[in-house]
């Protein structure tokens, strides 16, 4: 009765994301391409079947479904190594092929269309788990798959089993680029809306901040796809390890997450993670920066770990400049793996609390857990010490508010909104478009009001505009709520 | 042999007749002894025996003071006795023995008969002079006149010492020295008043007195010694008729008496050095007095036969002989040891001894050896007396005998006499000890076997000293030359046996104490040699213990002198439950009055090696210890330490090869932690999954067989299913809950009974996990060790059940993230309210599990690396769970735990509450939500009907109550614990830096959302 997860790889990133993940997962389990458990991995004490599940004795199968609507992405999986890791039931892939064109409404639509054949595959997985605990799903928030399929899923997801948790892993569109998607805003700020409302939690990988990563950190000119999807299956793995090597504490998704989320809507948690720095070495083995090395033979201890990953340039989402240094962290979990000497931990945390390292909100008590954990004895780190932490901070927000402003002005323009208007949900009016951003706008007032004390009286305004007084609006409107309530 | 000489060998008869000489009187001595010996009707007045003997004794100056003493004496005493009185006093003159030397030169000639040279002319007048003394003192005791006296007298004087060394030189000198002691032993001739008590031994001495006499004496002396002590016996014997048949061989019967003595005392090694002499002399009085022996086997034998049987059909009154054992004053020790001690044969002798002083010094030399010899071979002498012993005589002085020596003797000698004496007592003092130690005791057997031998030596060198004196080759500074080196071993012998006896040590205090004698001993090589010679006899038997305990593990030690005691009340088939926890404390301990200060450092390892031992073969395995080394205690050098070392490094090594290795201890303790300490945290959660409901049930209508069911299910399904030890986990229904438990555990008070409602409790609070490990693993995971693990459980699992219930509504109420923004404000105080709660329970998980369980265990691991016996396992595994109970709060007396208790019970009232109004409110926000969309301006509206659902589901709770302030109730009492909780903890940590518990205020006040409140009640508590 272990808890599974199902995973649901959605268009082109989520599955490029997901084949990642799985190449991962694959690896510290022992599991070769191929699914069959290698010979020295038969006596691990891990858990594996919250991610695979044993079609016979020594064979793994993931429980993955992958959907796409155009055949690229998960063809190149099909003709991988790993192809036959897959069931390749649980493989779909729209029949006419087309994809859903970056369009949010198209993949909704196509969603809909083909609810029944995603759906039967869906539950053949849930039904032949012994104790589901939740979807995991991988996708981006830009595109038109992954943001509308995905939003069309979650929602049903959420309907159909409403006692399972739902986890996204969103990728979010790159905002130092430019776009070859020029309805990116409208497909972001519809696919928040579900992700708001649907998802239980919502782990956030920016693009802009992995690009930063992977060229800051890694030194990589113009880094791949697969480059940084490397990255992305790291925080995935690490993120899962303590469900899949079980030690005191976090066992399942729900122990990982609820402590994270203090109220439901406040649940998009970014990540972070360390060192990142040998890794690249590692991958850029003909680089001779030994130099570099060497600097970083340095013993890295607990607190190190702690520490780095409270710096910005660590996190996998980028905020922005917090000008007013006013956001805080709602919650922290640092998963550290490697080894650790567990007398450290309380001394670590006390130095960070005693030189207020982090700012944490005011309306609650929050701390930093550090849940320790084992990690596969069959990938060779060659860091001593990593660390991953999954936070709750009020700076998330910052995205939306770039989204919502993007949004702002495209829809101020009324521009692209044609080809949205051809699928059905747009057909009568542009209300769902308005909807969701009222959504996401009252997501980031509460954002913002989660960094004061009066989170608990804070009500959300409906805002036509972004209110800059908001916090004035709102006093008054906690006046009258207060009232209405005795 | 000279019969003319015999009168004249009597001291009385010498006195007399010198005295008739002098005053030129009609008498002869005959006449006059006739005339005091006469009965009283016969006798004359006192004043015509008095007028006689003035007759004689004018010439003499003080004859007028002896007279008047002898005047009042016989008012009250036998004319006899005044006789010898008047003889010794007479002879006190001190010109007395210069004209007794030059008269009895000249006025008896007939003595020159016995004189083959002019030189042993005055030897041999001294061995004459001191046989008649000896005969003297025999007179008053044989006075009812017997007339074998004569021919007795006739041949002790008869066999003049040049004479029996042409004898020895003969064929007897294998025996020299035995014959001389037999000898010169005749003279405790056993009185006959002691006779009647009928004691075996008494009498047995005076067999072998007679049987020693009989070298010297006549075997008619014998025969009248055992006719006169027989006639006694026999008066109350009625077996006279025994006799004849019994009678028939004189000389097997003396043999067989004396064969059978020895062999009825308890212990045949004693016998070695007296005893040989005295059967010896008896073969040697056998060939020196064949004629007169054979003469007298029809007549002298047959009573002592007749006595001995007598005796042994007399010993069903053993009350009875013991009784007359004691009256004689010698301890039944000194008789089974034959142990003479200058024992009393008769009472002080005032006999005058006039000839000492009127001897030359040559002859008082040769003399005094005799006696010297005598003393040291412990038989009562004449001159060196020894003097009665003091029985109010403390310490050392008990074991002493004092002697008064003859005033007369020279001075030159009785100096040299002094020096040699204290050899005699404390000889004697060891042989008493000996005596009285004997039997005590294996260690005092060994050690008694030992100075035996020194005993033996001793006898050898007293043996060798006669024969250089029957060469005439001895003097008293020679013997004292030769004796010097011995006195001061036996003196050290003595002081060290002496203190043994003094504090009655026996076993290992007895080594202890000779130890001790040894380090007093440095400087005197020889004496400390012979100690450690000793000690290492006296060990041996102790060694031999030890050596079969520290390489077998077996205790065969009857007299309990061991220093390790085997406990053993059951038998291990029938192992009752909790066999395990008491078996290493209390199978073996260790008495520690019987350790041996040489062994006092590796007491511990001697005990544990043995344990470790018994252990391993409890397991059913062989021990077969690689060496075989001889242990042996050698206070010289530590080699027996070595061997204890050795011995235990291979138990200990084994002990815990077994345990680590073919039992995996380390194993089953990860198993232990992994269930009981929660670590495989997905088996705690399936299995909570699996028994939420059964354990949710009441305890009575819980099932323990559905539990151990989905326990098994759950292990074969959860990754637990690789440990091998899964099995021997198991599901245990306790009858009380952890608070409970510990308040039984700290107060041992009936409290409990108030707190426990067994009605109340549900499966939940009184479940545990159980582990079951078989022998050898249940010595370190014994009943005692799995209840603290219990404990720990029980405070984990009930934790890990509410943060399992905290983390159930969280998903519950992450539906309301679909509500519209104002909806959700409603129901946000419950939500962080119940984020708190999860902060508090999950702090307290991570403190307990990351900061406590962990580290510990990290460190225990981290030691056990190291581990050298099975001891130190047991120890530290100890040391673990102490750690994590008291830093858990599970040890301390302040009720912490009660407070956890108290917070994690509010927490799941809290979630039955929201559960319970979830479908309510779900429902309510649903509908409002749906209007919502379509309608805009409904706020109130929207929450008016959503509050008058909430009263309606919280009619069950109270009819008061709106959600919103059952919610507050519920913050106001959890906060309120908590904040006191914490402050509890705060104080705690102010007087007890050292504990960890600050470190679970610092993680649930890690951002100091509590400071305030904290401090608040701080104030109010300083407030009063």
């Amino acid at each position: 009765m272990p808890s599974e997860i199902i995973t649901l790889q959605l268009g082109q990133c989520g599955n490029q994301i997901g084949f990642e993940f799985w190449k991962r997962l694959c690896l510290e389990h022992g599991i070769s391409p191929s699914g069959v458990l290698e010979e020295f991995a038969t006596d691990g004490m891990d858990r594996k079947d919250v991610f695979f599940y044993q079609a016979d004795d020594d064979h793994y199968i993931p429980r993955a479904v992958l959907l796409d609507l155009e055949p690229r992405v998960i063809n190149t999986i099909m003709t991988s190594a790993y192809s036959k890791l897959y069931n390749p039931e649980n493989v779909y892939l729209s029949k006419h092929g087309g994809g859903a064109g970056n369009n949010w409404a198209s993949g909704y639509s196509q969603g809909d269309k083909l609810q029944e054949e995603i759906f039967d595959i869906i539950d053949r997985e849930a039904d032949g788990s012994d104790s589901l605990e939740g979807f995991v799903l991988c996708h981006s928030i830009a595109g038109g798959t992954g943001s509308g399929m995905g939003s069309f899923l979650m929602e049903r997801l959420a309907d159909r089993y409403p006692k399972k948790l739902i986890q996204t892993y969103s990728v979010f569109p790159n905002q130092d680029e430019i776009s070859d998607v020029v309805v990116q805003p409208y497909n972001s700020m519809l696919t928040l809306r579900r992700l708001t409302t649907a998802a239980d939690s919502v782990v956030v990988l920016d693009n802009t901040a992995l690009n930063r990563i992977a060229c800051d950190r890694l030194h990589i000119q113009n880094p791949t796809f697969t480059q940084i999807n490397t990255l992305v299956s790291t925080i995935m793995s690490v993120s899962t390890t303590t469900l899949r090597y079980p030690s005191y504490m976090n066992n399942n998704l729900i122990g990982l997450t609820a402590p994270l989320i203090p109220t439901p809507q406040l649940h998009f948690l970014m990540t972070g993670y360390t060192p990142l720095t040998s890794d690249a070495n590692l991958s850029n083995h003909h680089n001779p920066l030994s130099s570099h090395q060497a600097v970083n033979v340095r013993k890295t201890t607990v607190l190190d770990v702690m520490r780095r990953l409270l710096q910005p340039k660590n996190m996998m989402v980028s905020t922005g400049p917090d000008k007013t240094n006013h956001h805080c962290y709602i919650s922290i979990l640092n998963i550290i793996q490697g080894e650790v000497d567990p007398t450290q931990v309380h001394k670590s945390l006390q130095r960070i609390r005693e030189r207020k390292l982090a700012q944490f909100i005011p309306w609650g008590p929050t701390s930093i857990q550090v849940a320790l954990s084992r990690s596969s004895p069959y990938v060779q780190s060659s860091h001593r010490v990593s660390g991953l932490m999954l936070a709750n901070h009020t700076s998330i927000c910052s995205l939306f508010e770039r989204t919502l402003n993007q949004y702002d002005k495209l829809r101020k323009r009324g521009a692209f909104l044609d080809q949205f208007r051809r699928e059905d949900i747009f057909k009568d009016d542009l209300n769902e478009l308005d909807e969701s951003r009222e959504i996401v706008d009252g997501l980031v007032q509460e954002y913002e009001a989660a960094t004061r004390t009066d989170y608990l009286q804070f009500s959300a305004n409906r805002r036509g505009a972004k209110a800059e007084g908001a916090g004035d609006t709102k006093s008054e409107d906690t006046k009258s709520l207060n009232s209405a309530d005795l | 042999m000279a019969h003319a000489a015999t009168s004249k060998t009597d001291p009385v008869r010498i006195v007399l007749a010198n005295l008739i000489a002098e005053s030129q009187t009609p008498y002869t001595p005959e006449k006059i002894l006739r005339e005091f010996r006469a009965t009283v009707d016969k006798r004359r007045p006192d004043r015509e025996l008095l007028s006689l003997l003035e007759s004689i004794s004018c010439k003499r100056p003080n004859y007028r003071e002896v007279l008047a003493e002898i005047t009042s004496t016989l008012e009250r005493k036998d004319p006899m006795y005044a006789l010898l009185v008047f003889a010794e006093r007479i002879n006190d003159d001190a010109m007395w023995p210069l004209k007794y030397g030059s008269s009895s030169n000249l006025s008896h000639p007939a003595s020159q008969k016995n004189v083959e040279s002019p030189a042993p002319l005055l030897d041999a007048a001294t061995h004459r002079s001191s046989s008649s003394l000896l005969q003297v003192e025999e007179q008053p005791t044989n006075a009812s006149g017997d007339h074998a006296r004569n021919s007795q007298l006739d041949l002790s004087t008869s066999t003049p010492v040049t004479h029996r060394k042409s004898d020895e030189s003969l064929g007897l000198a294998t025996v020299p020295v035995t014959t001389a002691i037999a000898t010169y032993a005749r003279r405790p001739v056993p009185s006959e008043p002691i006779v009647p008590r009928g004691d075996l031994s008494v009498i047995k001495k005076r067999v072998l007195n007679a049987v020693s006499n009989s070298t010297a004496l006549t075997m008619g002396s014998i025969d009248q010694l055992l006719n006169s002590s027989s006639s006694k016996a026999s008066n109350r014997s009625a077996g006279n008729n025994a006799v004849a048949s019994n009678a028939a061989s004189a000389r097997s019967g003396v043999t067989y008496n004396l064969d059978s003595s020895p062999g009825s005392s308890p212990c045949n090694s004693h016998r070695s050095g007296m005893s040989i002499a005295i059967s010896t002399g008896t073969s040697n009085g056998g060939n020196s007095s064949r004629a007169p022996s054979s003469r007298a086997t029809s007549s002298g034998y047959r009573p002592l036969s007749n006595v001995f049987l007598e005796r042994c059909s007399l010993n069903n009154n053993n009350n009875n002989k013991y009784l007359v054992g004691c009256k004689d004053g010698l301890p039944d020790e000194y008789r089974t040891h034959l142990l003479w001690d200058y024992y009393k044969v008769e009472p002080p002798n005032p006999m005058p001894k006039p000839e000492l002083a009127a001897l030359p010094p040559d002859a008082q030399q040769r003399l005094l050896l005799t006696e010297i010899i005598y003393c040291l071979s412990g038989v009562r002498g004449n001159y060196i007396v020894a003097l009665p012993h003091d029985e109010l005589s403390l310490g050392l002085a008990k074991y002493e005998t004092r002697f008064s020596v003859h005033v007369h003797l020279d001075k030159s000698l009785a100096e040299m006499v002094h020096e040699i004496l204290p050899l005699a007592s404390h000889f004697m003092g060891i042989q008493k000890v000996i005596a009285l130690t004997d039997g005590n005791g294996q260690v005092n057997n060994a050690l008694n076997a030992a100075l035996q031998n020194i005993t033996h030596d001793f006898y050898m060198l007293l043996q060798q000293a006669e024969v250089e004196m029957l060469k005439n080759d001895l003097t008293v500074p020679k013997l004292l030359y030769y004796l010097q080196p011995t006195i001061w071993v036996i003196d050290e012998i003595w002081t060290t046996l002496a203190e043994l006896d003094m504090h009655d040590y026996h076993g290992a205090a007895v080594l202890s104490h000779l130890c001790d004698r040894i380090k007093h001993l440095e400087g005197d090589k020889y004496a400390q040699e012979l100690i450690i010679g000793l000690a290492r006899k006296a060990a041996e038997p102790y060694m031999r213990m030890l050596q079969l305990w520290i390489q077998k593990g077996i205790i065969v030690d009857s007299t309990h002198e061991f220093l390790v005691e085997d406990n053993e009340v059951i038998h291990k088939d029938e192992l009752p439950e909790h066999y395990s926890d008491d078996y290493w404390e209390k199978r073996y301990t260790v008495r520690t009055e019987c350790i041996p200060t040489f062994l006092e450092k590796y007491a511990d390892k001697i005990l544990r090696t043995g344990k470790y031992l018994n252990v391993i073969r409890q397991c059913g395995k062989r021990v077969m210890p690689t060496q075989q080394m001889n242990l042996e205690f050698d206070p010289t050098s530590e080699l027996h330490v070595h061997v204890i070392n050795d011995a235990y490094y291979f138990a200990a090594r084994m002990l815990l090869d077994v345990l680590l290795t073919e039992n995996d201890l380390m194993g089953h303790l990860q198993s232990v932690k992994r269930y009981l300490l929660l670590n495989q945290g997905d088996f705690t959660m399936q299995f909570m999954d699996a028994c939420e409901d059964e354990l949710a049930k009441n305890v009575d209508l819980v099932l323990p067989m559905t539990l151990e069911n989905l326990l098994g299910l759950t292990l074969r399904l959860s990754s637990a299913r690789s440990d091998p030890y899964k099995d021997d986990l198991h599901c245990e229904l306790l009858t009380y809950d952890l608070v409970t438990q510990m308040s039984k555990i700290m107060n041992q008070k009936e409290e409990y009974w108030k707190t426990t409602d067994r009605l109340d409790l549900s499966g939940l609070e009184c479940f545990a996990f159980t582990y079951e490990v078989k022998w050898p693993v249940s010595l370190v995971l014994n009943h005692i060790a799995i209840t603290k693990y219990q404990m720990l459980f029980r405070q984990l699992f009930y934790c890990k059940h509410v943060e399992r219930q905290l983390c159930k509504i969280w998903k519950e109420n992450s539906i309301a993230k679909k509500f519209s923004p104002h909806a959700a404000e409603l129901y946000r105080s419950a939500f962080t309210l119940r984020q708190r709660m999860m902060n508090a329970v999950q702090n307290l998980e991570y403190y307990m599990m990351i900061e406590i369980i962990e580290p510990n265990w990290h460190i225990f691991i981290e030691k056990m690396k190291n581990v050298e016996n099975v001891d130190m396992v047991l120890s530290l595994h100890q040391d673990f769970l102490d750690l994590c109970l008291k830093n858990c709060m599970l040890t301390e007396t302040s009720h912490l735990n009660r407070a956890i208790f108290k917070l994690c019970k509010i927490c799941l009232k809290f979630c039955e509450f929201i559960q319970r109004s979830q479908r309510f409110f779900l429902d309510a926000e649903l509908k409002s939500m749906v209007c919502d969309s379509s309608d805009e301006n409904t706020d109130l509206s929207d929450s008016e009907p959503d509050i008058s659902d909430r009263r309606q589901s919280e009619s069950t709770l109270d009819e008061t109550d709106t959600f919103a302030e059952r919610v507050k109730r519920f913050d106001l009492e959890f906060t309120g614990m908590l904040i006191s909780f914490l402050k509890q903890i705060n104080d705690l940590a102010k007087d007890n830096t050292a504990d960890r518990f600050m470190n679970l205020v610092h993680r649930i006040n890690f951002n100091g959302f509590y400071s305030e409140q904290m401090e608040k009640l701080c104030v109010k508590n300083a407030m009063g």
